[in-house]
């Protein structure tokens, strides 16, 4: 199978405040995407104060120093943009034709928001609601307790949008304090994708965003996560028709060393496209004990570890052979190599469609950020190819063994008894 | 106003073979992928009473070995090609669709031309997907949105074959045999029933050939039954659902027009101007002023038969969902009053005009929506050609006789799905106050992807994902393309 090479045209500025400038080039397309991502994480909320970041987010389009809620909103869409905040900044994707406009918009609402008292009255009520109906889906229930089980303390375990009760407590002035404090410009990313030269992008970039100025507080120190010793194995019923199944533990972060050999062991045991993983063969095509079913440990890494998670949506009749199943696959891969053409075709897979992932501008800017926040370089998807095809099959062992623990498994499965 | 250009129609290159076998061939070479989407005209209208979700799940056995191509071999050569497939089925029609990179991807004709009449169904592999199935419909009847729809729609159809959900009924899905879905893929399957989209870096000369190679040898399948047409509706159809759920949500339903036909487009406008966005009517009156309400989405369903436009919403607890209902008609009565105001059209079509540049952002983007455009209209793909000045040509005062003509609360079907600990006391209080007011509905913004998907009522092969807070987005996406 011939490889698919492909490489894009990154251009990048790095202001005296801190933050970074990226422009990809996306020639022949009619659409454009700007991307705000400031250095603030979910972590970085007082402890007093758990959902506040989640409601900073949920709340940047609710008004501004310019705009009220509807006529940012209007703003937007007589752009024809589709803006969206979030923690840690914001996106907006716009007919190429809006594109200065529209990043403007998106700084104003990043950088200027004034979280007015109605409209923070309003988005916490639909939070509090969202909170409340989420409670009666077991897959968000079973997902959350997993979670909480393996982060422990650390705020990774808590849900970012806080409980019922954190919600209701937030006034607008905590939301304006946190903006105040973490939405600075220090090891922040602006990065837009679009039909334009690399240094046209760049000065409007810096046109738009270069007096966003303001010394960087340092982030509150995490505590370490570690491998819980056991695990536990949780059963949450609720009356519905199906279980789901959440099995796993800790995980690793993305810049550890084995995370190319772990994503190659991912798809051979339980990640991709169609039914070609073993544990979607097994569980779902030969047992036919499910319609979704999933195990990875590469996806969720992040900056902080991410966790080894299977999962499946089963009849509760199905649960106990589930877990069997999980564990008997976690098992065999651990211990036996891989036939040299399962890994061959995972290689060949992942190899392959990457290049998918380029084609909306969106994807483009998001993956500028990642490239530079995880030291990747820009270069990182021409060498992507030759990082999988180094993968042998000892490593999938070696990595199964050293990064799956089927004896510390944490098991939790919310829905019908 | 920004000034959009848009390409609405690419430069199309037609097959068309001698056994109804139409194929449409759009080279676009800014990077080197293809997609493929097969799009048959068949879905869960074309199933009769006892067969229900034959369709849907014969998309799955699709997969499942053909003549050329083993057990498990249709995954694996796509994926060890770098590519992704996937299908759909919905009440009109079952796509199947391939991503590939552009030097591979003349594997997915070969497969699709396998499995148009050599789709093995063995009778193992049937039992075994069988269950698979059924657990889908497990998964789905837990979603707080699919049952509650399905009511909903099957009131509003009661003699068409809309009436039954996509995914079928359980028990006529237990009972099914492989024996009745050979013989609805029989009578169903064939390049007359078949439309073909490739779009991506290729050599349309050599795609031509290859498309005649493989299918033009293929033996036509019977021609599409029209279905019933459903009798006009005489009055207000009303249920309530009792749900484990902890939220009161309402869908509202109102049987229409088909797709393609002018009204559809007023139809979409008005959808915009009721709910898809912050500044509809609906999201200004029951999110912003009365805060009744958490989520509202408004639907313009359209399908090859008459389908329906539909009204969804979240109530805050402790809400009173009369007040809701009665919001919601007072605003569709200032609708079909007042019209669309001329600032909020300009805004919309903007919208809709963005929202149609994104839906060809990817190859399979485009690829699907020549499809759906030449499945699903009267002139084919080429009405792509004619939309947006569709768009551009509707005015206050047709926007307000096509509100008029369909908001109506005698073709109303109001469902309420109630929690369960709650529903007694709304029975009791729900047997209708009978409205006075003439007119109808009304409905506000950008609900819950699981409300739309759900509403969308198309089931896919794979997994869903990732949920987001409705309402979050000025969303311009529609469901046209």
């Amino acid at each position: 199978m011939s490889k698919q090479t492909v490489s894009l045209s990154i251009g990048e500025r790095k202001l005296k405040s801190g933050l970074t400038l990226l422009a990809v080039h996306n020639p022949g397309v009619q659409t454009y995407a700007c991307v705000a991502s400031i250095d603030v994480r979910m972590a970085d909320e007082d402890l007093r104060r758990p959902g506040v970041a989640n409601m900073v987010g949920e709340c940047l389009d609710e008004g501004t120093s310019k705009h009220d809620s509807l006529g940012l909103s209007s703003a937007a869409e007589n752009l024809g943009a589709m803006m969206d905040g979030n923690h840690r900044g914001g996106v907006v994707m716009c007919p190429a034709t809006s594109q200065k406009k529209a990043t403007a918009l998106l700084r104003e609402m990043v950088l200027e928001p004034s979280f007015p008292a109605r409209e923070v009255r309003r988005v916490q009520s639909e939070v509090i609601s969202e909170i409340q109906a989420e409670a009666d889906d077991p897959r968000t229930v079973a997902a959350r307790r997993f979670r909480a089980e393996i982060y422990g303390d650390h705020p990774l375990g808590r849900p970012s949008q806080g409980t019922v009760a954190d919600v209701a407590a937030i006034k607008p002035k905590h939301l304006r304090d946190f903006h105040k404090a973490w939405f600075r410009p220090g090891n922040g990313y602006i990065a837009a994708s679009g039909p334009f030269e690399l240094e046209d992008m760049l000065d409007r970039l810096e046109k738009t965003w270069g007096g966003f100025r303001g010394a960087s507080p340092s982030h509150l120190p995490l505590p370490e996560l570690a491998l819980q010793e056991a695990g536990c194995n949780v059963h949450l019923p609720m009356s519905r028709e199906q279980v789901h199944v959440f099995l796993g533990h800790l995980g690793v972060r993305r810049n550890h060393p084995d995370f190319y050999r772990l994503s190659v062991m991912d798809h051979i045991l339980g990640t991709g496209p169609g039914f070609t993983s073993r544990c979607s063969r097994k569980l779902r095509d030969e047992m036919g004990l499910c319609y979704s079913v999933s195990a990875g440990i590469a996806g969720s890494a992040g900056e902080e570890p991410g966790t080894f998670t299977a999962y499946i949506g089963t009849s509760a009749e199905h649960r106990e052979k589930a877990v069997d199943g999980f564990l008997k696959e976690i098992r065999t891969i651990r211990e036996t190599v891989p036939s040299d053409s399962e890994l061959q075709d995972v290689k060949d897979y992942l190899t392959g469609s990457f290049v998918f992932a380029l084609e909306r501008n969106s994807n483009l800017a998001a993956y500028a950020i990642r490239a530079r926040r995880f030291d990747l370089g820009f270069d990182f998807i021409e060498r992507y190819p030759d990082l999988i095809e180094s993968v042998t099959a000892e490593q999938i062992r070696e990595v199964a063994h050293k990064h799956l623990h089927p004896d510390r498994l944490t098991i939790i499965s919310a829905g019908a008894s | 106003m920004t000034d959009m250009d848009i390409e609405m129609l690419p430069e199309v290159d037609v097959v068309e073979l001698d056994n109804g076998f139409r194929a449409l061939l759009v080279e676009r070479s800014s990077l080197p992928v293809v997609a493929s989407v097969l799009w048959y005209q068949v879905g869960s209208r074309d199933e009769h009473t006892g067969e229900t979700g034959v369709s849907h799940f014969l998309e799955h056995m699709m997969f499942k070995g053909t003549d050329k191509f083993g057990k498990g071999e249709i995954d694996l050569q796509t994926s060890k090609m770098g590519g992704s497939n996937n299908a759909f089925t919905d009440t009109d029609s079952t796509a199947y669709y391939f991503s590939m990179a552009s030097d591979r991807w003349e594997t997915a004709l070969e497969i699709e031309a396998s499995r148009m009449r050599g789709c093995l169904l063995d009778p193992v592999e049937f039992e075994s997907e069988k269950k698979v199935v059924l657990e889908e419909l497990a998964m789905g009847e837990d979603e707080p949105w699919r049952p509650l729809y399905q009511v909903c729609e099957s009131m509003m159809f009661q003699t068409h074959s809309y009436h039954h959900p996509v995914i079928g009924y359980k028990e006529e899905l237990e009972r099914l045999g492989p024996d009745g879905m050979r013989a609805y893929y029989e009578r169903n399957y064939g390049p007359n029933r078949a439309c073909l989209t490739v779009v991506g870096a290729i050599d349309k000369k050599r795609t031509r050939a290859r498309i005649k190679k493989l299918f033009g040898g293929i033996a036509r399948a019977e021609d599409r039954k029209i279905p019933i047409r459903e009798p006009k509706q005489l009055g207000e159809r009303r249920a309530t659902v009792r749900t484990p759920h902890s939220v009161t949500r309402l869908c509202m339903g109102f049987p229409t027009c088909r797709m393609g036909e002018r009204d559809d487009y007023a139809l979409d406008l008005i959808a915009h101007d009721l709910g898809n966005s912050k500044n509809s009517r609906l999201y200004r009156r029951l999110v912003v002023k009365d805060q009744t309400v958490t989520d509202v989405s408004v639907l313009n369903e359209v399908r090859q038969d008459p389908g329906g436009f539909f009204i969804l919403c979240e109530l805050h607890p402790g809400a009173d969902y009369r007040k809701v209902e009665k919001a919601i008609w007072e605003e569709v009565d200032a609708l079909t009053r007042e019209g669309v105001a001329e600032r909020d059209l300009k805004r919309i079509r903007t919208q809709i005009r963005s929202s149609f540049l994104f839906q060809g952002e990817t190859a399979l983007d485009m690829a699907m929506k020549l499809a759906r455009f030449e499945a699903g209209t009267e002139n084919g793909f080429s009405t792509l050609a004619e939309v947006l000045p569709t768009y551009d040509s509707m005015q206050r005062r047709e926007l307000r006789d096509v509100a008029t003509k369909y908001l109506q609360p005698d073709q109303a079907t109001v469902v309420w799905g109630v929690p369960a600990a709650v529903a007694e006391v709304a029975g009791r209080k729900a047997p209708a106050k009978k409205r006075k007011t003439k007119k109808v509905a009304a409905k506000a913004r950008p609900a819950k992807k699981a409300a739309k998907k759900a509403a969308k009522k198309s089931v896919t092969k794979k997994k869903p994902v990732a949920k987001k807070r409705a309402g979050k987005k000025s969303n311009p996406g529609r469901k046209k393309s």
